[in-house]
């Protein structure tokens, strides 16, 4: 009955009014649930509504629970805990909202609350710990691991791991994320450590700094380097400002909103004076732009947190909007588009990265149905809630059609989850990030005009 | 009407030969002027036990029923004219009493229709028609009754005057009952008055006429099928036998009636698409406007009713098929297969499944043909209900086929509303 | 459940237990904090808690539930998506709720014969785009097809946009499985065959709220997409030439697939809101048109639609001069609800439906009684088939405010019965609209009605307390509405 429930079993964290079971700081946002009127337009869109058809795990749900708690109707425990921490944060509910209600930063909030009454235990609070607190946030850490993870590519011992199978002295899921473990390259942190300022060929247009992103520099630093090239390939020079840090998604989705406000004023700060802060992984840039919403309590760390993320844009958008160099190389490739939930849902970035792809010739683009469902990756999502991510995985897959030889997005985390998906399938498909793409083909370019001045220098001589 | 005895002054039957042939005669007509007289006559026969055959033009007296008599019979025919009308809403509101002919005529001078084409509409009345659930050709594009009436006035057996629905084209306060009255035989309440929605009339109508040869009635499915994916908008796709094509339009052939009713430029683009895709070898021949109204008049005059005095040598039936759209092919197909002796002439809609079959010849092989095509029904999941026999042998044929799992539900509502079995008694399904 | 921990049990209810046999473990929910999200759907005002969720994943599995309730006593009630507006779908009796969501499967589609078999919860959107390929299409399209059920669309004889000219759900029916209140399982018409033998028991279930039965398999027609389309928008100065534009348009013989309308509060909403289209600010309505059909004909009707504006005063009159405009015109306006949140923190919706020709005077009642209630009345409808929809926004924080808006509400409603109109014309009674039931319907019409009810439900077990007045109970219902601060 939910008046024994109701009835608090110890004390209640905090009994100020309106707020009922929460505790009193930074509790979930109020105006926030206000605005939905339970209309139920979001059902379709969840991924773990689809996959559970029940209500608890959908958006409407997970607001009414939210609401719930707020009303003294339940407390912070493991039935709350639940729905919230099931949620993908894929954000796909925030798109199908006509009242606009912000599910997602309301689930955040709950986390938080969760995780002061509840924290985690077991070999969840384990891998947390050590992905969360131990590794992202320390830059040398993660190049050591790098270092190690590399030395395990490179000494052939991955390869004889894979072979002899020891891998199953791991969980099953982690097991299968090893084996899609990308090729190493070096950090662009590392390789541009001495570097103030990454010049153009050209005259400069812009100057614009670029988050290097944890997961993305240390097992992507190939995509970072595109990055890079492909900025500088279009006249702005690219700053690496050296006190950047780790955006605190994955804290902030865990619940670890201390962390997560810790590493924001880090970032803020790091970047106080660029002009504009680029990013190549739709979760890290989505995370920038929400900064304020961790500050309701520090009004002017929040009015700067309101500063930076206008700073922040998507690397598809900000070339976009500036103009960039369409490329005259083909890739003769069918290729499909992902979107991943925080460019599409957190940042409404679709036509950009689409329109880039289009922009290079012999591309044969096929839309992707149900492009913008979550893959399952969602952070660490596919490491704390495997079966739900390999559900979630599941549908998306069964989208992508067979044919297509490379699929592109823009999220490193996307392209983990998708990479295993493509393997679980057997399918041939390559996983590459979009600005890759553009890359590749400026290179291109490169060697076609590299061929065709030394075959014009050819025929000079020869004449 | 106010306390007057009930009944007063009893119309004299005339029509004795008619009502020997097909039963569903009371012993006296009455022929109530209003609402509240019949619900009088209802009460007071409810109270006293005595049954009552309700009719309206009585066309359908040959259509179920193995009561040869009742105490009474309800005539409808004092029950004319339109109550409501406003154009701008496109709905009319009518007593049941009036017939199809005289409604649409009313309706023509707003340039506006009801939707269903019955037949024999000079006589069928709309009470009669929406009781009995009788449609056209042209439900294809229009659906049918229940697709149409939107609000009733109904008095119960006792006398209580129901109304269902409301006098708007969308509604959903309470339960549809509208539903329970059409189709219902009469067995459950009178229906007084109806509220229908219409339809603008069309600025152009025209037919087209496909004709094959039997060898080739296949072209015929084919050319429906590609109607049907295409984008064109018939409201009719009704196919023909050829003993039906001789008699109207004298072509001893299977034919496709596609006809199409819109503004002009769609009509003939439409026609157009029908030259252009018709079967190799095939008459196709276009009829408009008054062409085409009289082509569909003569049509709808053409089966056998309670109004046809019975031949004298044969038995005439006139058998309804509810199938799945295209099995109305395959059982035309089939239906070749009666034996001789027993004139078939059918239609049927190929996009709307309802097909009717006249058979004629002697009782015994009209008998068997009529199970001849039950068979061929119920083997396609449909079923064959006997809409026009005399009363004599639907006493030996279930004129209403098998019951289905769920009759007691019929039961159920017929008790509810009609305990003391006063309207219509054995009229329907199951002798409801 | 996903990635959920076994909970520790407390002593469980021995009926849980028998669900829990029928189903299994993962398809009961039974514990408080998981029923919380079904104590209500898309009607918010009332709320309770059912006594358990199951997800029965066929059929018999239904009928077991079903037979095991009815059996033992236990209300128990049907579920679709839960987006019905009238609260249809609450327990208001600790009803055991049969959610259907995961019979979601589309069955088969048989083009030939233009029809296609859905399980009740299988979403009213994806079977158009399951069908588009082949240029078909499921008509009914109520404006929460995204999400809506096509078996919840069963039991609310769901409407939409353009059941103008193509009806609305029980006019694309063609067959039914249903489970009886007792645990038979029947099937009307098995295969999608018309006119079936007997009463129109389908036509009965169809739009009876989930109280009659609960249907487990749905045969539908599909239709095949129009050739062509073409929309028309029309700004009016004054209100009144749109209405009689309504009625001109549809007098003048055309049938529009769709014919909208909204007035000058609606448009302030929908241009604040996420799709605005940049109407002016100073009209009093627009009309929204669509025509659709043979490509040939569109325009000759377009014309005609243009000059009967024209002899309306109309200010503006445009045809969309493209697919991106036509879309632009139609998210404006079907994401109109959700706008108003922009100019009002709270909104009420009605659903009155009244004859065509009395728009005028009925919109001037509504506005009489937004001025006596003091709250704004926007109206954004289906004008068409005159079905309005008057939004009355107000602040539930406000004291009284809640209270004037429900007053105002049923006031609407009165306005419309009035007039010979209903008091719903796709959202249904539920639980909202009982005591308005005497609006338009007698005592004994009523008794009718229950008295068909009888003949499913004899035990009223099955979503017990909807649609019909009771009075001790709408005593209860007044007074909870009262109590209660949410509203939309």
């Amino acid at each position: 009955m939910l008046k024994e429930m109701a009835a608090p079993e110890k004390t209640a964290p905090c009994s100020s009014a309106g707020l009922s079971n929460y505790f009193s700081a930074d509790h979930p946002d109020e105006d926030k649930w206000a605005d939905c009127v339970h209309c139920g337009m979001c059902l379709e869109a969840c991924p773990t509504y689809l996959e559970t058809g029940q209500e608890q795990h959908s958006p409407r749900g997970r607001v009414h629970l939210i609401k719930s708690v707020a009303e003294g109707k339940i407390q912070l425990k493991e039935q709350f805990a639940d729905p919230v921490f099931q949620c993908l944060d894929c954000r796909a509910c925030t798109t199908a909202c006509p009242a606009d209600v912000d599910v997602g930063g309301l689930i955040e909030e709950a986390r938080g609350q969760v995780r002061q009454a509840m924290p985690l235990k077991g070999w969840k609070g384990a891998v947390s710990t050590f992905f969360l607190k131990g590794l992202f946030p320390h830059q040398e850490r993660m190049h050591t691991v790098s270092g190690l993870l590399k030395f395990y590519q490179k000494s052939g011992l991955q390869k004889a791991v894979r072979t002899i199978g020891a891998l199953k002295v791991m969980p099953d899921h982690l097991a299968s994320m090893e084996s899609i473990m990308p090729e190493l390259q070096t950090p662009v942190q590392k390789k541009y450590k001495d570097v103030d300022v990454i010049p153009t060929k050209g005259v400069p247009k812009a100057r614009v700094s670029m988050l290097t992103g944890c997961i993305m520099d240390v097992m992507f630093g190939d995509i970072n380097q595109s990055t890079i090239d492909v900025l500088t390939h279009n006249d702005n020079e690219v700053t690496i400002p050296k006190k950047q840090t780790c955006c605190g998604a994955l804290h902030v989705h865990a619940g670890d909103r201390e962390k997560g406000r810790k590493l924001a004023k880090q970032n803020i700060e790091a970047f106080e004076n660029s002009e504009k802060v680029v990013v190549n992984a739709a979760g890290c840039g989505c995370a920038l732009k929400e900064y304020p919403e961790l500050f309701k309590d520090e009004p002017q760390w929040k009015e700067r947190a309101e500063v930076f993320a206008e700073k922040v844009e998507d690397i598809s958008k900000y070339l976009y909007d500036t103009g960039y160099e369409k490329p005259r190389s083909s890739l003769n490739k069918k290729i499909t588009y992902h979107d991943a939930c925080h460019l599409a849902h957190g940042q409404g970035v679709r036509h950009e990265p689409r329109q880039l792809l289009k922009d290079i010739p012999g591309v044969e683009y096929t839309e992707l149905s149900n492009a913008d469902t979550c893959c399952g990756s969602a952070g660490i999502y596919n490491i704390t809630n495997p079966e739900m991510a390999e559900a979630v995985l599941d549908r998306k897959m069964e989208n992508v059609p067979e044919d297509v030889e490379m699929i592109s997005m823009g999220n490193p985390g996307c392209m983990l989850q998708m990479a295993m998906g493509v393997r679980k399938y057997g399918r041939k498909s390559e996983i590459v990030h979009t600005v890759q793409l553009l890359d590749w083909a400026y290179q291109k370019d490169e060697q076609n005009a590299g061929l065709e001045k030394s075959i014009a220098v050819a025929g000079e001589e020869e004449a | 009407m106010g306390t007057k005895e009930v009944p007063q002054e009893p119309r004299k039957d005339t029509s004795v030969s008619l009502a020997d042939a097909f039963g569903n005669r009371g012993a006296e007509v009455l022929t109530p002027k209003s609402e509240e007289e019949i619900a009088e006559i209802l009460q007071k026969a409810n109270q006293e036990g005595k049954k009552i055959a309700v009719e309206g033009g009585g066309s359908k007296r040959g259509y179920g029923g193995t009561k040869e008599h009742y105490d009474y019979t309800l005539s409808m025919a004092g029950n004319k004219g339109v109550v409501e009308h406003k154009v701008g809403d496109m709905t009319v509101t009518v007593r049941a009493g009036t017939t199809i002919t005289e409604l649409q005529d009313f309706l023509q001078e707003h340039n506006q229709m009801i939707s269903i084409h019955p037949n024999w509409p000079d006589q069928a009345t709309i009470g009669g028609v929406i009781a009995a659930n009788e449609s056209g050709p042209k439900r294809l594009k229009y659906g049918s009754a229940r697709d149409l009436v939107i609000g009733l006035r109904v008095v119960y057996p006792d006398g209580e005057i129901i109304r269902t629905g409301a006098k708007v084209v969308k509604n959903v306060a309470g339960y549809d009952m509208n539903k329970l009255f059409v189709g219902s035989m009469g067995t459950l309440g009178v229906i007084t008055e109806v509220t229908m929605k219409l339809r603008p009339k069309p600025k152009c109508e025209s037919l087209v006429q496909v004709s094959v040869p039997e060898e080739k009635l296949q072209d015929l499915k084919d050319l429906a099928v590609r109607v049907q994916d295409s984008m064109i908008e018939p409201v009719s796709l009704e196919l023909l036998n050829t003993a039906l094509s001789k008699k109207i339009i004298n072509q001893e052939a299977y034919t496709l009636l596609i006809a199409f009713e819109d503004v002009e430029k769609s009509c003939r683009y439409q026609e157009e698409w029908i030259y252009k895709h018709k079967p190799e070898g095939a008459d196709v021949e276009v009829i408009h406007q008054q062409e085409a109204h009289h082509f569909w008049k003569t049509f709808k005059n053409l089966e056998p009713s309670g109004l046809t005095a019975p031949a004298f040598e044969e038995t005439q039936a006139v058998i309804k098929i509810g199938s799945k759209n295209m099995d109305v092919y395959e059982i035309m197909k089939e239906s070749a297969g009666i034996e001789a002796g027993v004139k078939v002439e059918a239609h049927g809609g190929l996009g709307h499944g309802i097909s009717y079959y006249t058979l004629s010849g002697p009782e015994r092989k009209v008998i068997s043909a009529i199970q001849h095509l039950r068979r061929t029904a119920e083997e396609k999941k449909g079923y064959a209900i006997v809409k026009h026999l005399p009363y004599h042998l639907r006493d030996e044929i279930d004129v209403w086929g098998k019951k289905t799992s769920y009759f007691f539900l019929f039961e159920g509502i017929k008790r509810t509303i009609d305990p003391k079995n006063t309207l219509n008694h054995q009229r329907f399904i199951g002798g409801i | 459940m996903f990635g959920s921990k076994k909970r520790k049990k407390p002593q469980r209810d021995p009926h849980i237990n028998k669900l829990i046999e029928i189903v299994g473990e993962k398809e009961v929910l039974y514990e408080d904090a998981d029923l919380l999200s079904y104590d209500c759907d898309g009607f918010t005002v009332h709320k309770a808690m059912p006594k358990a969720v199951v997800f029965p994943a066929n059929t018999e599995e239904v009928a077991a539930i079903v037979r095991y309730c009815s059996t033992n006593n236990i209300p128990f009630l049907a579920r679709g998506a839960g987006t019905g507006l009238s609260g249809g779908a609450i327990p208001l009796n600790r009803e055991v709720i049969i959610s259907l969501v995961k019979m979601k499967h589309l069955l088969s589609v048989d083009y030939e014969n233009r029809q296609a078999v859905v399980q009740p919860g299988f979403v009213n959107l994806k079977l158009t785009n399951s069908i588009s390929d082949k240029g078909y299409y499921y008509a009914p399209d109520p404006s929460s097809q995204y999400v809506c059920t096509i078996g919840g669309n069963v039991a609310e004889n769901a409407g939409g946009a353009h059941c103008l000219k193509y009806g609305v759900t029980t006019n694309h029916i063609l067959g039914l499985e249903v489970v009886l209140p007792n645990g038979e399982i029947i099937e009307i018409s098995e295969a999608g065959v018309p006119d079936s033998p007997g009463y129109d028991v389908m036509g009965l279930l169809t739009g009876s709220e989930g109280t009659l039965g609960v249907v487990t398999k749905i045969t539908v027609r599909i239709l095949k997409n129009p050739e062509g389309k073409q929309t028309v928008l029309a700004y009016f100065d004054h209100i009144e030439d749109g209405s009689r534009a309504v009625s001109d348009i549809i007098s003048a013989g055309i049938v529009p697939a769709a014919l909208e309308m909204m007035d000058k509060t609606a448009i302030e909403g929908v241009e604040a809101g996420a799709y605005p289209v940049g109407h002016p600010d100073d009209i009093e309505a627009l009309l929204l048109i669509e025509v659709d059909g043979i490509k040939a004909g569109i325009s000759e009707q377009i014309e005609e639609i243009l000059n009967v504006c024209r002899g309306r005063n109309v200010r503006e009159v445009k045809v969309a001069e493209s697919e991106e405009e036509r879309g632009r015109w139609w998210a404006n306006r079907k994401t109109g609800f959700g706008a108003m949140g922009a100019i009002s923190p709270d909104y009420l919706v009605q659903d009155g439906v009244i004859p065509r020709s009395r728009l005028p005077e009925v919109l001037e009642n509504i506005y009489e009684i937004s001025r006596e209630s003091g709250l704004r009345i926007a109206n954004i409808f289906h004008a068409g088939d005159g079905n309005l929809h008057p939004l009355i926004l107000f602040d539930s924080r406000k004291p009284g405010e809640t209270e004037k808006a429900l007053k105002a509400g049923t006031a609407c409603l009165k306005a419309c019965s009035d007039v010979g109109g209903s008091i719903t014309g796709e959202h249904g009674v539920g639980i909202e609209k009982k005591e308005e039931m005497r609006f338009v319907f007698t005592d004994e019409e009523l008794e009718a009605q229950i008295k068909i009810r009888e003949v499913f439900n004899p035990d009223d077990l099955l979503n017990k307390g909807k649609l019909f007045p009771t009075p001790s109970r709408c005593m209860d219902v007044k007074k909870i509405v009262k109590d209660t601060v949410a509203v939309q």
